[in-house]
């Protein structure tokens, strides 16, 4: 089982890397310096000695809303499917897909061990896209590898996927939505979506 | 030895299999490629049971008794341990820096860090590798077969299947250790995983929807990754992953 288990805690690991991202951003930042400000702006929160733990969570919340493309997150999750919903379902997935991201990963706050970020390298994808590859640094074999891919609408550079260790997370949501949505169609997945993040909690399916 | 020689007999077999060109089966990547699924989930259910009331348990007492520091050294001793099979693949993947930053690195923290137990090696430049059979014949162009949940053992493959009882035959197990002690070490070594995951563990079953395709889709993924040596969303699968539209016309 030790291979699931380190498959898994890469993507629950996640926690860290989504959690990554900040305020205004003045349209000439690049792929890069969006990813700097956003990791920066994150651990900046995160270092905050003075702030509660919701404090920080409201706060990244902000951060990562604004530097996250969540309607292209969003379609790319859905793939295919995304054709099939109403305009209505579609933004009624957006906000709660969003919700459950931040649920999900608003709960690793408290597990901020002084990690560090350092960015490596970025480079162009074939149509347009960039990567930007990071690492966080928690000492030797535990760093964990972040690549962020970005894309750009309306001159402005926002992420739309997180890598972690070769793990996509659209990939990853779109297995499992894909699998939902195959037996129980756009409703169903909502439904779990909505109860799932009215309780905040774990729903087993 | 005859081990040795038989794992390189296998992988000269394996490399009958395809040129080394053809790095990472150079087939497209499928993520959800899972034909046996009936039969896989039955054995993930048996397994997320035995995990939910043997492993898991014993785990969470493992880590009540021992500071994380302690787990921390007892999982860099098992981690020590893989040498000959990290080297060996290094080797069979021709990758001799690694392999030879390898050998350092198991010398370094055999003694300086005391039969393994810290790992001063990292710091002082020879950083670890994950390498296993199944990457090796990854490496050499065997495609990973259908995605096969094993019973106990957890997500694999028919190659990292293999993989694993090449491995396994290349794992240190001198000839007077008893094999009950080395199944106890194995029990011990997967508690202590287990301990040191607790938090990361749940928070994946938590965050997902459907556990099954959740584990799926990260197995083969990360594997993909390892074999191809990179940590990056394949690119064979980036225009359906980035461009879903794209392949409909």
């Amino acid at each position: 089982m030790t291979r699931t288990m380190q498959a898994m805690a890469g993507l629950a690991i996640t926690a860290l890397c989504l959690w990554s991202a900040p305020a205004v951003a003045p349209a000439a930042e690049g792929p890069r310096a969006v990813v700097e400000a956003t990791t920066d702006a994150v651990l900046g929160v995160l270092r905050d000695g003075g702030l509660t733990a919701d404090d920080k969570r409201h706060r990244i919340e902000d951060i990562v809303y604004t530097r996250v493309d969540f309607d292209t997150l969003s379609r790319l999750v859905l793939a295919r499917n995304w054709n099939t919903l109403t305009e209505a379902q579609r933004a009624d997935f957006v906000h709660e897909f969003k919700r459950h991201l931040s649920l999900t990963y608003g709960k690793s706050v408290d597990n901020y061990r002084n990690e560090r970020v350092a960015i490596l390298s970025e480079r162009e994808e074939a149509r347009g896209d960039w990567t930007v590859k990071t690492k966080i640094v928690r000492g030797g074999p535990d760093d964990i590898a972040v690549d962020y891919r970005l894309r750009q609408t309306d001159g402005t550079w926002r992420i739309i996927d997180f890598i972690i260790e070769g793990v996509s997370l659209v990939s990853n949501y779109r297995s499992q939505f894909q699998e939902i949505m195959a037996h129980g169609g756009a409703e169903r997945l909502l439904e779990l979506l909505r109860d799932k993040n009215a309780k905040g909690e774990p729903l087993k399916s | 030895m005859t081990r040795l020689v038989a794992i390189l007999c296998t992988a000269v077999l394996a490399s009958a299999c395809g040129p080394p060109v053809t790095r990472g089966a150079g087939t497209s990547f499928r993520p959800d490629y899972d034909p046996l699924e009936p039969v896989n989930r039955k054995i993930f259910w048996f397994n997320d049971q035995v995990d939910a009331y043997v492993l898991e348990p014993a785990a969470r007492g493992w880590n009540r008794i021992t500071p994380d520091r302690v787990q921390r050294s007892i999982g860099n001793f098992f981690v020590n341990l893989r040498f000959p099979i990290v080297t060996v693949n290094d080797l069979l993947q021709a990758k001799f820096r690694e392999g030879a930053s390898d050998v350092g690195r198991f010398a370094v923290n055999t003694t300086f860090g005391i039969f393994g137990f810290f790992d001063p090696a990292t710091s002082w430049g020879f950083e670890e590798h994950v390498e296993d059979f199944g990457q090796t014949l990854g490496w050499w162009g065997v495609p990973p077969g259908p995605y096969l949940v094993l019973p106990l053992i957890g997500p694999s493959n028919p190659r990292d299947t293999a993989g694993l009882v090449a491995d396994s035959a290349a794992g240190v197990t001198p000839f007077f250790v008893d094999r009950f002690i080395l199944l106890g070490a194995r029990v011990a070594e997967t508690i202590n995983i287990r301990s040191l995951m607790l938090e990361e563990i749940e928070a994946a079953e938590s965050g997902s929807f459907d556990h099954y395709s959740f584990v799926r889709n990260a197995y083969l993924q990360r594997r993909n990754a390892l074999v191809n040596d990179s940590t990056e969303a394949p690119a064979s699968n980036g225009n359906d992953l980035y461009y879903p539209d794209l392949d409909q016309e």
